[in-house]
């Protein structure tokens, strides 16, 4: 079992991760805080160590992404929110980027965690086909598909 | 696009609100998987636990399937019940060859001693060995002597009218003695007093050998007129501390 700061040190450099991994899947905020719990106390009972920090970080999307499906799995959950709950404080949001995120959330679940991961968190078709256990291949179809989407909505020619 | 995709990405971020009640979350988690020992002390204690309950069980096992009184039954076939400190029969043993094969023919364990008394006597296999005027000599062997004279008592009730049927009985040393020759308790008894006109006489040759046998070899060498005092002849071993015995016409 890690120890406390081990925990802390963890929450502190991966809970943005987690909260927009959160985002992309869930659709209130009890069910993110739920997330949060689980994942984190994976982290505090896993004993195995990471190679680097990219084992770590790549532990723990793929955790969080399990976590979330999970969640949604479960007869218990609330079943519609509105996009307002989603985002938590859209206040804070500018529209532009209110626009984007609401774009990337229309699409079909399995497209969202790999806009993410390959836009956000730089991974290549490969790492990304490494953590969410799918084929590389898979995932370029995906990103492309994606990306075609994102670009009908939001318009712009993309460079990825 | 891909920037700005990635700039609306920036803007979500986990409150430090989120992160806090994760951190007392995860405490309180903890404090609770300490109080419920760590995991080291909890296998330690659930195996001392299952060490106690084997221990209690073996010991149960133990207590139960140890022999405290033995009943030593021979005609010739030699066949001594191990009786348990409950009175129920917990081992059935052979001492000779027909004891073995009268032993695996009965099915008396876990019954009472009295009860798989009266079922040896009252068999066909033991039948067979008692025609003509067998001897037979049943002895109740305890450490303790008022429970073997209880049993004995309750002997000698499942023996009321048979004939030629000797009971008694006598301590634990004597049974020893008996199975360090080899034979069972009546049997030794036979053939301490057949030895004191015979020395030259073997345990081996004795033991397949009937009661009625070698009371007549005892009466043979004795000018013809012994009568069989099985629970007084020893020679001085083993104390006999009660004897009853009916003679019928043999």
């Amino acid at each position: 079992m890690r120890n406390e700061q081990e925990v802390n040190r963890a929450i502190e450099q991966y809970a943005d991760t987690v909260r927009r991994l959160c985002m992309l899947y869930l659709k209130n905020h009890a069910d993110t805080e739920d997330v949060f719990q689980t994942v984190f106390m994976k982290y505090l009972l896993h004993t195995e160590p990471f190679a680097d920090d990219e084992h770590e970080k790549a532990w723990l999307i793929r955790v969080t992404i399990n976590a979330c499906k999970d969640v949604l799995k479960s007869f218990f959950r609330r079943r519609t929110v509105s996009l307002d709950e989603v985002l938590e404080q859209p206040a804070l949001i500018a529209p532009d980027h209110r626009e984007v995120l609401e774009a990337v959330l229309a699409l079909p679940q399995k497209y969202r965690d790999v806009v993410y991961l390959h836009y956000y968190e730089g991974y290549a078709a490969p790492a990304i086909g490494r953590i969410l256990g799918k084929n590389a291949n898979t995932v370029y179809t995906l990103l492309g598909r994606a990306r075609q989407q994102l670009r009908a909505k939001l318009g712009g020619e993309g460079d990825g | 696009m891909d920037e700005r995709i990635r700039k609306a990405f920036d803007q979500i971020r986990a409150d430090e609100a989120l992160k806090e009640r994760t951190r007392a979350s995860l405490a309180r988690r903890q404090a609770g998987r300490r109080r419920a020992l760590p995991g080291r002390l909890r296998t330690i204690t659930v195996l001392a636990c299952l060490a106690l309950m084997l221990l209690t069980g073996w010991g149960g096992y133990q207590v139960y399937f140890t022999p405290t009184s033995i009943i030593s039954i021979d005609v010739n076939p030699s066949v001594e019940l191990g009786v348990n400190r409950f009175g129920r029969v917990v081992a059935v043993n052979g001492y000779n060859r027909d004891g073995e094969a009268l032993a695996a023919a009965l099915d008396v364990r876990f019954m009472d001693y009295a009860e798989a008394l009266s079922r040896i006597l009252d068999s066909e296999a033991f039948a067979a060995y008692e025609a003509d005027g067998a001897i037979v000599l049943i002895a109740v062997l305890d450490a303790d002597e008022a429970r073997g004279g209880e049993m004995l008592a309750r002997v000698e009730s499942c023996t009321a009218g048979r004939q030629n049927t000797h009971c008694l009985a006598d301590d634990m040393d004597a049974a020893q003695h008996a199975h360090e020759a080899g034979l069972s308790y009546g049997k030794y008894r036979a053939y301490l007093a057949l030895r004191e006109l015979d020395p030259s006489v073997t345990p081996d040759e004795v033991r397949d050998m009937s009661m009625r046998a070698i009371r007549d070899q005892i009466a043979a060498l004795s000018d013809g007129n012994v009568t069989v005092q099985t629970g007084h002849t020893g020679g001085g071993q083993g104390k006999g501390y009660r004897h009853q015995a009916r003679q019928g016409a043999g």
